[in-house]
């Protein structure tokens, strides 16, 4: 392995940067990924500090620009935004609820450059899909996935799988089958921020597992060519943890509304790490040398089992965040591990998990801006 | 199953280009740089491109068909046999395919 002067052993290249434009969103999903404490609008980085931000990330080498939110569509720049983007020589994704999007700024938008759209959807079903993002938006996301399909843009929809819709897994894959993406996302709800908040009522039994792994199976089969199914088991059920980030600042680097810089877009949570913004600082210098970039940066921070285990070259140690979230104690080996000797928590979390679903109180993720 | 104007099948499913198939990137796959390097940037990640495999990817471009694309190949390559050309132009478009990096108009 090369090594720089200081004789650390040099620091690859981030591949992807992920730009949460805003907080903002129509959308009140019970599962958001966002922080518990949102970015106030009056904070959000401006037009040009986000192109500054996107020309330092391809000379960093970045290739993949990742565009969510939030709501990305929130920001009335949005196309400015993703022509500056392809200018700079990066691959666009809108990663978007479709709220915000008319038929004029899907228009806009391809004459901007974008190459990818990732359309969400919470269901197959309107009801469903309204009580989960405590908002009307389904019939609005279909009409708009008929529209993206007429474009030559690279489409994936992305449903999010939990408890509550798992039973119709077979349903949902139908659904999303005759909206015509060349992919399927099948993600199962990661319980951090707002998800963690509403695990019990989320998180699904083995048996649902079990079966949606196999209806997955079936519907890759069957759409073989047609449409790319991808799927992860859900971590709480995994053996061994997830390779978190592909490592903390191993590939990713995520910019928060405000600026600041994150490994992992949860990381807000570890209270030890200080986040360094793109107002003070260049991509280059946040990736070599923010703090918050170094602190689990290789193998020197890994606790026993990881530290001595083959597979600390593959999952890294699991997900950091998830570490401070159940064990208080970000240093921790993942409790998803079922090597970690924290894993009862895990095992509690899976029999707290309520089966009774008539009465569930929601925490919906709130507005901002 | 070879038929008149059309290459076997490949497995899984995969069809086979056809003669009169026009290859191209599929949507939302480009061309890129990385450093000197040549890369077809896809939804999902990258794939680097050289050699034979640029040779062949920079001829789709959704006019030539296949069979102007064999033959373009065959008169730079000389000697080479256009069967065995054609058989690796469609081996390697089909796995193109799998990935969606490609399709045939």
């Amino acid at each position: 392995m090369a090594e720089t002067n200081r004789g650390l052993p040099m620091i690859p290249n981030p591949l992807a940067l992920i730009a949460e434009l805003t907080h903002r969103c129509p959308l009140h999903c019970v599962y958001c990924s966002n922080p518990l404490q949102l970015v106030a609008t009056k904070a959000e980085l401006s037009t040009e500090e986000w192109i500054r931000v996107f020309q330092e990330a391809s000379r960093l080498g970045v290739l993949h620009l990742h565009l969510t939110g939030g709501e990305p569509a929130a920001r009335t720049d949005l196309k400015e935004l993703i022509a500056a983007a392809r200018e700079a020589g990066l691959y666009t994704n809108l990663i978007t609820s479709g709220l915000g999007i008319t038929e004029s700024v899907l228009a806009e938008l391809m004459q901007a450059g974008l190459d990818h759209i990732q359309l969400s959807f919470q269901d197959s079903r309107d009801e469903p899909a309204q009580w989960i993002s405590g908002a009307k938006a389904h019939a609005y996301k279909v009409a708009l996935a008929e529209k993206i399909r007429q474009l030559p843009v690279a489409f994936t929809v992305n449903l999010v799988v939990h408890r509550q819709n798992l039973d119709h897994i077979e349903e949902m894959i139908a659904f999303i089958e005759q909206l015509q993406p060349e992919r399927i996302e099948i993600a199962h709800a990661q319980y951090y921020g707002w998800a963690l908040k509403n695990r019990d009522a989320l998180l699904p039994t083995p048996q649902q597992l079990e079966s949606c792994s196999r209806s997955v199976e079936q519907a890759q089969l069957r759409l073989a060519g047609k449409v790319r199914i991808d799927s992860v088991v859900p971590d709480y059920y995994a053996r061994y943890p997830k390779a978190c980030m592909g490592g903390w600042g191993r590939r990713l680097m995520l910019i928060d509304p405000s600026g600041q810089a994150l490994p992992c877009h949860a990381a807000g949570v570890i209270p030890e790490l200080r986040f360094d913004n793109v107002r003070e600082h260049s991509l280059e210098w946040i990736w070599q040398e923010s703090g918050a970039f170094q602190k689990f940066r290789g193998e020197d921070w890994m606790p026993e089992p990881c530290k001595s285990c083959d597979r600390r070259t593959e999952d890294f140690g699991g997900c950091r965040c998830q570490a401070l979230l159940l064990t208080g104690n970000a240093n921790a080996t993942d409790p998803v591990c079922s090597l970690s000797p924290d894993h009862h928590l895990i095992e509690a979390g899976r029999s707290a998990a309520k089966l009774d679903t008539a009465h569930v109180a929601w925490s919906y993720r709130t507005s901002m801006g | 199953m070879a038929s008149a104007g059309r290459l076997p099948d490949g497995v899984l499913g995969v069809p086979r280009p056809e003669l009169t198939s026009q290859p191209r990137l599929a949507p939302g796959c480009r061309w890129s740089t990385q450093g000197a390097q040549q890369v077809v940037l896809f939804p999902e990640g990258m794939i680097k491109v050289q050699g034979t495999g640029q040779s062949i990817l920079e001829l789709c471009d959704g006019q030539r068909t296949m069979q102007q694309i064999v033959a373009t190949l065959a008169e730079r390559y000389g000697t080479a046999d256009p069967l065995k050309i054609a058989e690796d132009v469609s081996s390697f478009l089909e796995a193109l395919w799998q990935k969606r990096i490609v399709d045939y108009l």
